[in-house]
């Protein structure tokens, strides 16, 4: 996994807002078909730090490469170009429409085009969803419900599914456990490990540092816009987390 | 007195047929509350009307200008369906629709430009008038109820100055007002024999047609969601529902070919329903509209453009506000100074009872159109007994705001079950 050309590389990233440095040149790296957890406390420069990866923000600094080759990312549409998704906490879905429509939303597949407005193709959509949803094992009753009536872990799935569903390189994951009961987080942690089986690679931002020990390889700390730590994730959850923890309150200080 | 009761219900509940039956009844009522409560509310009101008026309000006659007059309504309301699913709205259409018959009427009146001509040229100041008001919504992000109010106000303005030296406008042009006035002609070639006798016959064939087309959709539909693992209603209560609805088809088109038969303003309607009700519901803009109303931040996010539907959702708008004009002034063979007013309330009024949501996402085609029957069924049953237009306005503000509370009640029910 290491001697190959890691799928992303951010090299010495600065971003400042007015005033504030909300990242002080980090780098980052995440290696093919890995898990990564993002973790720090608030204003510690994760979200900062993904949405220049995604697009929505423009560094100040710093070098980004995918797959060995530099490159600029201007907007989300070019993240979407490098196959970068990122997963919103709560904007991802539409309520009022159903299952097959929020996969497909933006990128829907159609029978007969003029222009750019062309006729859906029901038949077709619905068949990709149903497969991409087995694929994962997520279970509905039907992809023609409407969103509205998902549970938060089932709506939060579809998200998760929405997003790799088109080949992405890389998926971005902004707290998908936050705000989800103990059972849909058991749900989507599976299908996070699911992925990994397919072979995605996923950065995954949470404050809940037990539901990212379960599923990472690696784990980065921010603390005020720096990284103080860069580590396998190893022994038992009690004393990885009490690590971890140390180097989030700024307790431990020794990331050279 | 208790046991009694119990003695008496009880063989009823034992037999599991019927009380399947009854519950899934129940079951199916509570689940589509929202959309049979209209149809029940059209239902209700042409009932007590025909019965208050003597069967005058049901009369061939009646139901014939209840269309006509429906049909500027109703084609601005399919607009507002749209403005008010991507969670907007536009009070400019009402005059804008008087200014744009007064227009047309300037053009074949006194530029004496031929009726198609005159046409195109609203239905190009329509959409001008759209991507106006899509520039100051989509583009300035001003909020749609201050730019619309704006434009309430300019198009009330253009209106008079139109109509300014004049006043009325009258039309002479006969091709224009046929559109409002006149009626499909009729299949000479069929005998006036038997019960076809004083029928008009295209507009019964018309019916029989649309009766076989949605007797075999609603099977194909049926068929779909059965195989999508849906919970349907028993085949029993399905036939019922057809037989009725082909019914209710079949009564229209008995009362419509009874009089002159299909005028020209209903077809333009249903042309315009079809249309609506197919890009809505099978086209890729269609959903990209949904999704807009129901997370805009989503639909940016997965690369629609929010300010491009904003545009095409006003620019619509415009042109249904053109047609609505040339449906009016048609049918009055005139344009005043005064038409237009509260058209664009009426609209709004017709898509809320219609199921709209005011807080975006939701609403149907289908659904405005009923609305905007409710609504006119009122005025017009309202006016043949002869109540005053004072009471008239308060009725229909009863009916807006109930149809509101029920749906706000039967909505937060549905989420109190997930």
């Amino acid at each position: 996994m290491i001697d190959r050309v890691p799928v992303v590389k951010m090299c010495n990233i600065k971003k400042n807002f007015g005033g504030v440095q909300a990242l002080k040149g980090v780098d980052l790296v995440l290696h093919h078909n890995e898990i990564l957890g993002l973790v720090g406390d608030n204003a510690a420069g994760k979200s900062t730090l993904m949405k220049i990866l995604s697009g929505a923000y423009i560094p100040d600094e710093g070098e980004i490469f995918i797959e060995g080759k530099k490159i600029n990312m201007a907007s989300s549409r070019d993240a979407h170009h490098y196959g970068i998704e990122m997963l919103y906490q709560d904007l991802a879905l539409a309520n009022n429409l159903d299952v097959v429509a929020n996969v497909f939303m933006g990128r829907e597949k159609m029978n007969f085009k003029i222009g750019d407005i062309g006729i859906l193709d029901e038949h077709y959509m619905e068949r990709e969803t149903e497969r991409l949803l087995d694929r994962l094992k997520i279970d509905l009753a039907s992809v023609r419900l409407k969103v509205e009536s998902l549970s938060g872990g089932q709506r939060q799935a579809i998200a998760i599914a929405r997003a790799t569903a088109f080949n992405a390189r890389v998926t971005i994951m902004d707290e998908p456990t936050a705000a989800l009961s103990v059972a849909a987080i058991k749900k989507v942690l599976d299908l996070v490990k699911e992925l990994k089986k397919q072979g995605n690679s996923i950065i995954i931002i949470s404050h809940r540092i037990e539901d990212i020990y379960q599923v990472s390889d690696r784990m980065i700390v921010l603390r005020q816009g720096r990284k103080v730590c860069d580590t396998r994730v190893t022994g038992d959850i009690d004393t990885f987390r009490e690590h971890v923890v140390a180097y989030i309150i700024g307790a431990r200080d020794d990331y050279a | 007195m208790l046991k009694k009761e119990v003695k008496r219900i009880m063989p009823l509940i034992n037999n599991p047929e019927e009380t399947a039956l009854i519950k899934s009844a129940n079951k199916i009522l509570q689940e589509n509350i929202r959309e049979w409560g209209m149809y029940i509310a059209l239902l209700v009101i042409i009932i007590i009307f025909t019965i208050t008026t003597k069967g005058v309000f049901l009369s061939s006659r009646n139901i014939s200008n209840l269309i006509n007059q429906t049909g500027y309504i109703a084609v601005l309301a399919i607009g507002m369906t749209l403005v008010i699913i991507i969670s907007h709205i536009d009070l400019s259409v009402g005059y804008l629709s008087g200014f744009l018959g007064a227009v047309a009427a300037t053009a074949m009146e006194f530029w004496h430009w031929s009726a198609p001509l005159s046409i195109a040229l609203i239905f190009a100041l329509g959409i001008l008038a759209g991507f106006l008001t899509g520039f100051l919504v989509g583009q300035m992000k001003i909020p749609a109820f201050v730019a619309t109010l704006a434009g309430w106000l300019g198009y009330r303005g253009a209106l008079q100055l139109v109509t300014m030296h004049r006043g009325t406008i009258v039309i002479t042009n006969n091709f224009f007002n046929a559109i409002g006035n006149g009626y499909i002609p009729d299949l000479s070639f069929i005998p006036d024999v038997g019960f076809l006798r004083g029928i008009h016959k295209l507009t019964f064939l018309l019916g029989i047609l649309v009766i076989i087309f949605y007797i075999l959709s609603e099977i194909n539909r049926r068929n779909r969601m059965l195989y999508h693992n849906f919970k349907v209603s028993p085949i029993h209560l399905f036939i019922v529902k057809l037989v009725l609805m082909s019914a209710l088809i079949g009564v229209i088109t008995w009362i419509l070919s009874g009089y002159r038969g299909l005028s020209w303003t209903a077809v333009t309607v249903i042309v315009v329903v079809l249309f609506y009700h197919f890009i809505m519901n099978r086209t890729n803009l269609g959903r990209h509209i949904y999704a807009v109303g129901g997370n805009p931040e989503a639909a940016q996010l997965t690369g629609i453009s929010v300010k491009r539907i904003t545009y095409t959702v006003f620019c619509s708008m415009g042109i249904l506000a053109a047609l609505s004009g040339i449906l009016y002034a048609s049918r009055f063979k005139s344009a005043t100074t005064t038409a237009g007013t509260l058209f664009e309330l009426d609209a709004v009024a017709a898509a809320f009872v219609g199921g709209a949501s005011p807080s975006g996402g939701i609403g149907k085609i289908s659904g405005s159109i009923v609305g905007a029957f409710v609504m006119m069924s009122l005025t017009s049953g309202m006016n043949l007994m002869g109540i005053d237009i004072s009471y008239q306005y308060v009725v229909r503000a009863l009916v807006l705001v109930a149809a509101v509370v029920f749906d706000v009640a039967t909505r937060n029910k549905k989420e109190e079950i997930t």
